[in-house]
């Protein structure tokens, strides 16, 4: 075999597009067995080998463009927890992808969706002036001088017919325990968070400007996000802007409401309900109590804990750009975590991203496991009960 | 001496409720025991206190204390050096592994009690060997780090040191040492290294003799009174000193013999060595042209772990090279450095300093170099079989390679003492892993050889698990990198320990007390010569050359060089080498006083040889821990399977004795003897006995040899009884009741 040239000129690229911790990694292979791919078969499962991808990166070594190798990562963030070196192995993913997304190289399935955002300010090639399509029905205040919070739906939950239920319950709770906030609507953009992580660091930087802008213009102080993705994104890559926002995930704002007396579910089901933690909202927000109390708090429900919940939670493969990665039936993660479900005996799996509601209906769905296993947002259950 | 024997039994810790103490008694008066007594608590101050007065007002100058294991409350019963003690062990080896009350029981009690009336009656009290003209001086060998350093520390702790370095000036390795690897934390910079300081302490401390461009011309006598003929500038001195540190340290693996990666190919492939003096001389410049480098890629375990060259790890290459490559990175962040690395073995704290050498942007590459070539512009390129990718790899254009080779011991250079027949294919024959070579570091003038036996390639080590710092010479302590390879701060603690080792030495010997591991042990070896017939077994055999041979091949013992195990005793055919405890006959008497019932009784009895350092701990443990064993069974403890003579074999037989089971340390490369070659040498001896057992018709299955480490005392019961059954099977001996 040729030998294999060693580039620093590329090595050093990357580490310039933010892999500034690759260097860190001893290539102990700890990540490459907690990653969720080792746990489905195929193609992708079979090439893809984050200790491998970081060691091309590592020396600069062709190999690691393969979109099949480059964008397979969730960034569900089960490496990066346990890494014994402290490698911010996303940040890697993130800035390999980036030297090639940004010499114009884009996967064919990921032009159109990043179009779209440049386009509509957001990823689903929905009209702009649809955006606030979900808040038919209810009577939505603007945000305003007088309102406390911003209430920022997910451009999933904007456009997705089965999403905006999820923000159609999130504003209902939020209006019963009387929380003071508005939506700002058509002039919001998508917050852009999977568009840094696949690398399209210049569209992230133009969809993250125009948000500070606007919000800031409107006078916005505290954020509730409907999605743990955007989240994460305002506390963290917009705090590397400048934004200064006390932002929080909604399961934090109804869990202070439930508390008060705000709102109190009452008996409508005993149904076993089990809980999957969000990457973006357990193992990169830290956030694992709040959703379970909202669980908790509903009477006549039963909470059945799955295996691999907390810091261990399976990924739903939504994360990272998945969610719009074709993956034969058989090689997706939402599968297993169905099965989880089921064989823990619940009847519904809650959870608390758009993200997860889609990848794990879509498993149910490919499961044919429909009649036994009902996929729900936290805030939907909790609607149920009131 | 006229013997006055009492004997005392404890009927504490449960003996009494098992055993039959008034038999005991009856017994003890049979053997003419001038006192006996019983006592309910016979290590209590009333206890000790009624064998005290024995001593004053009947006497008694010969105890026989009947209790627990000899291993324990040794300094309660403990009556000065003029009076015989001989300690039978009722408890942990018969009250708390057999069943109360049985008649086996109380049998196995008499005889132990027997044994040691016999053992009693024929000991003598001990006079310590004190050595003439006692010097407590400590020889350090070797100027360099650890030399230094042990030099200093022997010194300050009170002690004269004589210091002899080959050089004109001391410092040995260290002379090219630019700076050291992470001291403290955050273990992330390299520490200054000040040699000056470190030779200016030596120079001012007046408990230090310094000889420098001096070799050890030879070493005759042993502890205590080694002279030490010291040659320098062409003359000769002559020092008398107390023991000696072993501090010559090691040379780097010479890199001619590295043609596989391309040295000599290149003036810029250069080895560790070669590239620290050029950061000490302050000039790293490429060889070839004088131009600064811009580049460099090393190559660890060059030549080390490799069954090429040296087939272990040199254990502080890795971190050295990481410290080298320390130095570029902190001369200039953006130069290229790759390290090829087969295991970074950064152990501890150095693991810091790796994962700093990753951050500064080093490139690793886990794998074998494959070829290291010119690229055509005056530059290198390293080829590797990288694993982690699996693939080869190639670097980019580097200005200088530097092999990381390993560590040779000084002590590993020279010719085989003993010259080996060749092979009959006319090879020559394999070097054993513990053959002398002629190094030219000690010079003894010892029969065995001029210098420390070897461990394994080279090392004069003997198993620094179990005896650290320990050679195989008496009074000879190896430090640093000639004992195994380390680093600079292995090293120094490796000073201090051997320093320390030395001065005990010194201290235990001035009084006639043995070292290591029979410390504080007075008997010593005395031979009967008038019997002697010059064979030379004891001689050749002794683990620790502590004998050395006259012109007409007679035994010369030296008593300070003697480390007390038997083995000599074992060897000897004439049993002409007792201990004043401990003697061939003493113990063949012990073996003829056990009871033997006859056939029909159907009481076999086996006797077991238990060595004092892993089996009779294991046997204690057995009945410390509750487990019950064969009741047929009759313990001996040697101090070594090395010092079973085989005409014990025979003392056993005609008795009547049914199996005997020789109960020892692992032997072999990875031996656990605390004697080093003891547990081999009777595993040897084993097998001439069998052979011996088959030509009187007497079943070789009679004898066995089982291997036993301390921690296998859950093993003891079922070894014994599956010996025990074999033995049965056998039928009775044919010589009982003869």
């Amino acid at each position: 075999m040729e030998p294999k040239n060693i580039l620093l000129e590329m090595k050093d690229y990357i580490v310039e597009m933010g892999a500034e911790t690759i260097n860190w990694c001893m290539q102990c292979g700890l990540c490459t067995n907690l990653c969720p791919w080792r746990l489905v078969p195929g193609q992708t499962s079979e090439e893809f080998n984050i200790r491998h991808m970081q060691r091309l990166g590592q020396m600069g070594i062709e190999g690691f463009e393969d979109e099949n190798i480059l964008f397979a990562c969730s960034t569900c963030g089960m490496c990066q927890n346990n890494c014994p070196r402290g490698v911010k192995i996303i940040d890697n993913v993130k800035a390999m992808r980036a030297s090639i997304v940004g010499g114009g190289m884009v996967p064919a399935g990921l032009r159109p969706i990043l179009g779209s955002c440049h386009a509509n300010g957001n990823p689903w090639s929905g009209p702009r002036e649809n955006r606030t399509k979900w808040q038919e029905g209810l009577d939505i205040p603007q945000f305003g001088p007088d309102t406390e919070y911003f209430l920022f739906v997910c451009c999933h939950s904007c456009y997705d017919p089965r999403s905006m239920k999820i923000a159609k319950s999130i504003a209902t709770l939020l209006q019963k325990g009387g929380v003071s906030f508005g939506v700002i609507g058509v002039e919001e953009n998508c917050c852009g968070e999977s568009m840094r992580k696949v690398g399209d660091e210049e569209l992230f930087q133009k969809l993250a400007g125009a948000n500070i802008e606007l919000f800031n213009a409107k006078g916005v102080k505290k954020i509730i996000t409907t999605s743990p993705h955007c989240l994460w994104s305002f506390k963290n890559d917009y705090a590397q802007l400048g934004a200064d926002w006390e932002v929080v995930h909604y399961t934090e704002i109804l869990g202070k409401l439930i508390a008060e007396g705000k709102i109190a579910p009452v008996t409508k089901s005993g149904k076993k309900v089990s809980f999957h933690d969000p990457c973006y909202l357990g193992r990169h927000s830290g956030i694992y109590d709040a959703p379970r109390e909202l669980l908790r708090s509903i009477p006549g429900i039963e909470v059945k804990e799955l295996e691999r919940s907390r810091e261990l939670s399976l990924c739903c493969a939504g994360g990272g750009g998945r969610i719009w990665g074709e993956v034969p039936m058989g090689e997706r993660f939402g599968e297993l975590r169905v099965l989880d479900a089921v064989e823990t005996g619940a009847e519904v799996l809650a959870t608390a991203c758009p993200y997860c509601v889609n990848m794990l209906t879509d498993a149910c769905n490919s499961l044919n496991k429909q009649d036994v296993l009902e996929i729900r947002e936290l805030s939907e259950v909790l609607v149920d009960s009131l | 001496m006229e013997k006055k024997i009492g004997v005392y039994i404890c009927s504490g810790c449960g003996i009494g409720d098992s055993i039959d103490l008034e038999a005991l008694s009856a017994l003890a008066g049979e053997h003419k025991a001038a006192v006996c007594r019983k006592d309910p608590f016979l290590c209590g101050a009333e206890g000790v206190a009624r064998i005290k007065a024995d001593l004053e007002g009947e006497g008694i100058n010969c105890v026989v204390v009947a209790a627990c294991s000899p291993r324990v409350m040794s300094d309660v019963f403990d009556f000065g050096p003029d009076k015989v003690l001989e300690r039978v062990n009722l408890r942990e080896q018969v009250a708390w592994c057999q069943p109360a009350g049985e008649e086996d029981t109380l049998m196995m009690a008499e005889d132990a009690l027997r044994m040691g009336l016999v053992k009693a009656s024929e000991s003598e009290p001990l006079e310590p060997f004190i050595a003439e003209d006692i010097n407590k001086k400590i020889l350090v060998v070797g100027g360099g780090l650890t030399g230094m350093t042990a030099a200093l520390e022997a010194a300050k702790a009170g002690y004269e040191t004589v210091l002899v370095e080959k050089e004109e000036a001391l410092g040995g390795y260290a002379k090219d040492v630019y700076r050291l690897p992470p001291c403290d934390p955050p273990y992330e910079n390299l520490e200054e290294f000040d040699l000056e300081d470190l030779r200016a302490q030596v120079a001012g401390e007046p408990g230090i003799k310094v000889y420098t461009g001096a070799m050890v011309a030879s070493v005759s006598g042993a502890p205590c009174m080694f002279d030490v003929e010291i040659s320098q500038n062409g003359a000769n001195c002559n020092e008398r000193v107390g023991s000696i540190v072993l501090a010559t340290g090691s040379v780097p693996y010479d890199a001619t013999k590295l043609t596989d990666l391309c040295y000599g190919t290149s003036p810029d492939i250069v080895t560790a060595r070669d590239l620290e003096a050029m950061f000490k001389g302050g000039a790293v410049k490429k060889p070839s042209n004088g131009q600064p480098v811009g580049s460099v890629a090393f190559v660890l375990c060059a030549g080390s772990r490799d069954p090429r060259h040296l087939p272990y790890c040199s254990s502080a290459c890795c971190v050295e090279s990481l410290k080298q490559a320390r130095y570029f990175k902190e001369a200039n962040p953006e130069t290229p450095v790759y390290i090829f690395y087969k295991d970074i073995r950064s152990t501890g704290n150095y693991e810091l300093l790796y994962k700093q050498l990753q951050k500064d942007g080093v490139i690793f590459v886990r794998g074998s170099v494959t070829g290291i070539d010119d690229d055509g512009s005056g530059g290198l390129v390293v080829t590797s079989d990288d694993v982690l990718t699996r693939s080869p790899v190639m670097s980019e254009s580097v200005d200088l390679v530097v092999l990381a080779t390993g560590m040779v011991p000084t002590s590993a250079l020279g010719e085989p003492f003993k010259v080996q027949a060749p092979q009959q294919d006319g090879e020559p024959a394999p070097v054993a892993s513990d053959a002398i070579l002629v190094s030219n570091l000690l010079n003894l003038k010892y029969r065995q050889g001029p210098e420390l036996p070897g461990l394994e390639y080279g090392f004069p080590d003997s198993h620094f698990i179990c005896f650290p710092y320990e050679s195989r010479r008496t009074g000879i302590y190896p430090a640093g990198t000639v004992r195994a390879p380390m680093d600079y701060q292995q090293a120094r603690t490796d000073a201090m320990g051997a320093a320390l080792k030395a001065i005990q030495c010194v201290e235990m010997v001035s009084v006639g007390k043995a070292v290591h591991p029979r410390a504080g042990d007075q008997s010593y070896p005395e031979f009967f010569m008038q019997r002697c017939t010059q064979c030379k077994r004891c001689t050749e055999e002794c683990p620790f050359g502590a004998i050395n041979e006259d012109e007409k091949a007679n035994p010369l013992p030296n008593p300070t060089r003697c480390r007390r195990c038997g083995v000599c005793m074992g060897a000897c055919p004439e049993r002409i080498i007792s201990f004043k405890n401990y003697s061939v006959g003493m113990i063949g008497n012990m073996i003829k006083n056990i009871n033997v019932p006859d056939e029909y009784d159907e009481k076999p009895r086996i006797l077991v040889l238990a060595c004092e350092n892993d089996a009779y701990p294991a046997l204690d443990m057995a009945g410390i821990s509750g487990l019950s064993y064969n009741p047929w069974v009759r313990i001996i403890s040697v101090r070594c399977l090395g010092s079973v003579n085989l005409v014990w074999m025979a003392d056993a037989l005609s008795k009547g004795i049914d199996g005997i089971l020789l109960l020892g340390c692992k032997h072999g490369n990875d031996y656990q003897c605390h004697f080093i070659k003891g547990s081999e040498l009777a595993n040897t001896r084993m097998t001439k006995i069998q052979e011996t057992l088959d030509r009187l018709a007497l079943e070789s299955d009679r004898v066995k040899m089982e291997q036993v480490s301390i921690t296998d005392f859950n093993l003891i019961p079922k070894m014994l009884d599956d010996f025990a059954e074999k033995v049965n099977s056998l039928g009775p001996n044919p010589y009982k009741g003869f």
